[in-house]
């Protein structure tokens, strides 16, 4: 338990992780505040440079990145009407309007203090939920492992984008192209077409920056002359009478979040989505009209997409399978640092769960510091006009991917996987599946085969054991779920459509 | 399991040709193994390919229902130009590919002040000396950032890196 606490405490009492931590939050916030940066791909070109640094290290400034950037996105909601992240996305319906009323600072304030508790519900649950998981995580075995993976795949690949089919599409895009190189159980070469350069396989860190970074960045391009309203931002922290009003709101949507954003695949901006919707359907007298102003169509999904961070990390840390984008990347990052997240992560290196829930916390406490502050300056330099900021994150992403193997070749690649982005962007796929399914693509492929020869290749006997061993059935139950809950027919069946 | 959105210029082509490519992807991953066991390195990246193709194919089938969003004055491809590539965005991808092959010769600094002030000047921002200014500070905080936090080695390019002060490569 003490031994704990030191390890909860370590980038507390750190002067070094402190500021780490500190500074990430507070680049965090601007990050996330800036449209046409995100923090996946804030995190994911950071990871290139950070790979050097010492895992403590790298994670608080990770951890800080993280809790700022889903809060941030909420500053140009309000202010903008443009959410910065796609977590914010909710928060400007009613943001937007109440700015417009002159009630920026308010609104800021408010929204500044529900997100930092529901910051810390996340964290709690993420403290308690997670030893238990990874303890029930040493039952699975690989057949659970690929039910997961395959579940988290869908979850992203269904509930972000518009199509079902198209999401799948772009998942097992993203399975294959991790299965270019050296098979890791074998030493064939796969997918290869001879080239040596492709036997090292290609490196998702590229990929992520092409897809998160690159292509953002192109698709930036449309929205160039959309010009900032300028806005009067005054009275920011808010009164304890308003507050309480909201608490319980607040304590119900972060618990929406913490579920949403523990689920494999699905992260803040689903959370604060149905946290929305469920504000929309509970509150019977609110502040304004939906949509016109009310303080609970802010509180609602800043509370639940900050709650979803912690929720977001259980998976991730007990199951090694990411609970969101951002998380997926973290993934990248740990693999990088030689460890490998899962069960016996949790187990072998416990120091290592508790720093995290540590550094969040932390990170949680500077979030209300600069949340509160700074908020006049913040206004300017969040209207930095696009024709600047684009070509800037371009130059960053070519040297984030010139950094991992101070390669050109992997340059080239995130040049081609940034373009094929834009591409299926505008046709309506979603990337996050894509790079999803690199980071789950190898321990699919790895559980599937184990389950496969666990079985000596009897391909009946795999299939029937899917619904005779009490925890596969469970997770396939929910796999077969997903697919059918986004068919016609079931949409038709509850009477959606 | 459809979408109810117009189909965009150039889609079905789109469409089509991802569809292509995973069937292509679909028989390099069967010749990796054939089928040698039901466990062998080539039947995951056959199943991925395979489930490309399939969704692929229903994506197809859903963007050929859907109505076109292009008006019958314009032709398809000068909607596409119109709604997937402008000029703009031609031109800055241009710059983009010309800075990352400028980026192995004439090395990090030279190709990306020129980069910034090209594409800054593209995407509109016409106020030049901003322009300068803007790229040469962020380039210096950069290069010191990632030369001393991050020990990031940038490139020194093969035809001036030879030139260039060792403590600027």
């Amino acid at each position: 338990m003490m031994e704990s606490l030191g390890y909860f405490f370590m980038s507390w009492l750190d002067v070094k992780m402190l500021l780490l931590t500190a500074a990430g939050t507070f680049a965090g916030i601007y990050i996330g505040a800036i449209p046409g940066l995100s923090v996946t791909m804030a995190v994911s070109i950071l990871i290139s440079f950070t790979f050097k640094w010492d895992i403590n290290e790298a994670l608080a400034l990770i951890s800080g990145i993280y809790l700022g950037g889903v809060y941030g996105g909420s500053r140009s909601a309000i202010l903008l009407n443009i959410p910065g992240a796609p977590a914010a996305i909710a928060t400007g319906l009613d943001g937007y309007p109440l700015a417009k009323r002159g009630e920026a600072g308010q609104a800021i304030g408010l929204t500044t203090v529900v997100s930092v508790y529901g910051g810390f519900i996340g964290i709690l649950a993420l403290a308690i939920a997670a030893p238990a998981v990874a303890d029930l995580a040493l039952m699975f075995g690989p057949r659970e492992y690929l039910l997961l993976a395959l579940w988290g795949l869908l979850l992203v690949g269904t509930l972000s984008g518009q199509s079902l089919s198209k999401g799948i599409f772009s998942g097992a895009l993203g399975a294959l192209i991790a299965c270019v190189g050296l098979d890791p159980m074998t030493g064939e070469n796969r997918l290869t077409f001879g080239s040596l350069q492709m036997s090292a396989g290609i490196s998702y860190v590229a990929a992520m920056i092409g897809f998160f970074g690159v292509a953002e960045v192109i698709a930036q391009i449309h929205q160039l002359d959309l010009k900032p309203v300028k806005q009067n931002v005054s009275k920011i922290i808010p009164s304890w009478g308003l507050l309480k009003k909201y608490l319980p709101l607040a304590t119900r949507t972060s618990g929406i979040g913490v579920v949403v954003g523990a689920l494999p695949g699905a992260g803040g901006d689903i959370a604060a989505l149905m946290a929305y919707d469920h504000a929309k359907r509970t509150v019977k007298n609110p502040s304004r009209p939906f949509g016109e102003g009310a303080y609970e169509g802010l509180v609602a999904p800043e509370s639940a997409n900050n709650a979803a961070v912690g929720g977001a990390y259980i998976p991730m840390m007990t199951l090694g399978i990411p609970g969101d984008a951002v998380t997926a990347v973290i993934i990248g990052a740990l693999y990088i640092h030689g460890l490998k997240p899962g069960p016996m992560l949790m187990i072998e290196t416990p120091h290592l769960f508790w720093f995290v829930v540590g550094s969040l916390t932390l990170a949680n406490i500077f979030l209300l510091i600069f949340g509160l502050t700074g908020i006049k300056i913040f206004a300017k330099i969040v209207e930095t006009p696009k024709p600047v900021l684009l070509p800037l994150i371009l130059v960053l992403s070519a040297v984030g991917a010139y950094a991992i193997n101070n390669n050109p070749v992997d340059v080239y690649w995130m040049l081609g996987f940034g373009v094929l982005g834009y591409f299926l962007k505008m046709y309506g796929f979603q990337v996050g599946p894509v790079v999803l399914g690199m980071i789950l693509g190898p321990m699919m492929d790895r559980s599937y085969r184990q389950a496969m020869m666990a079985t000596n290749n009897d391909g009946w006997l795999f299939v029937t054991e899917f619904f005779t061993t009490p925890l596969s059935a469970v997770i396939l139950a929910a796999v077969v779920f997903t697919v059918v809950s986004q068919t016609q027919w079931w949409k038709r069946l509850r009477g959606l459509n | 399991m459809h979408t109810n959105h117009p189909r965009l210029p150039g889609e079905l082509t789109f469409m089509a040709l991802m569809v292509a490519f995973s069937a292509f992807m679909l028989w390099t991953s069967f010749h990796i193994s054939k089928f040698d066991s039901i466990s062998s390195p080539g039947v995951f990246p056959m199943l991925c390919a395979a489930l490309m193709v399939v969704t692929g194919l229903l994506s197809v089938r859903q963007a050929w229902k859907a109505s076109s969003s292009a008006q019958a004055s314009q032709s398809v491809f000068q909607q596409f130009v119109i709604q997937l590539a402008p000029l703009k965005l031609v031109l800055f991808t241009a710059l983009i590919v010309a800075y990352m092959l400028a980026l192995e010769v004439t090395g990090f600094l030279v190709s990306s002040y020129v980069f910034l002030l090209l594409s800054m000047q593209v995407l509109g921002s016409k106020k030049m000396v901003v322009n300068l200014l803007v790229s040469a500070l962020v380039l210096i905080c950069i290069f010191i950032v990632f030369r001393t936090a991050f020990s990031v080695i940038l490139p020194a390019g093969s035809f001036l890196g030879p030139f260039t002060p060792e403590w600027l490569k």
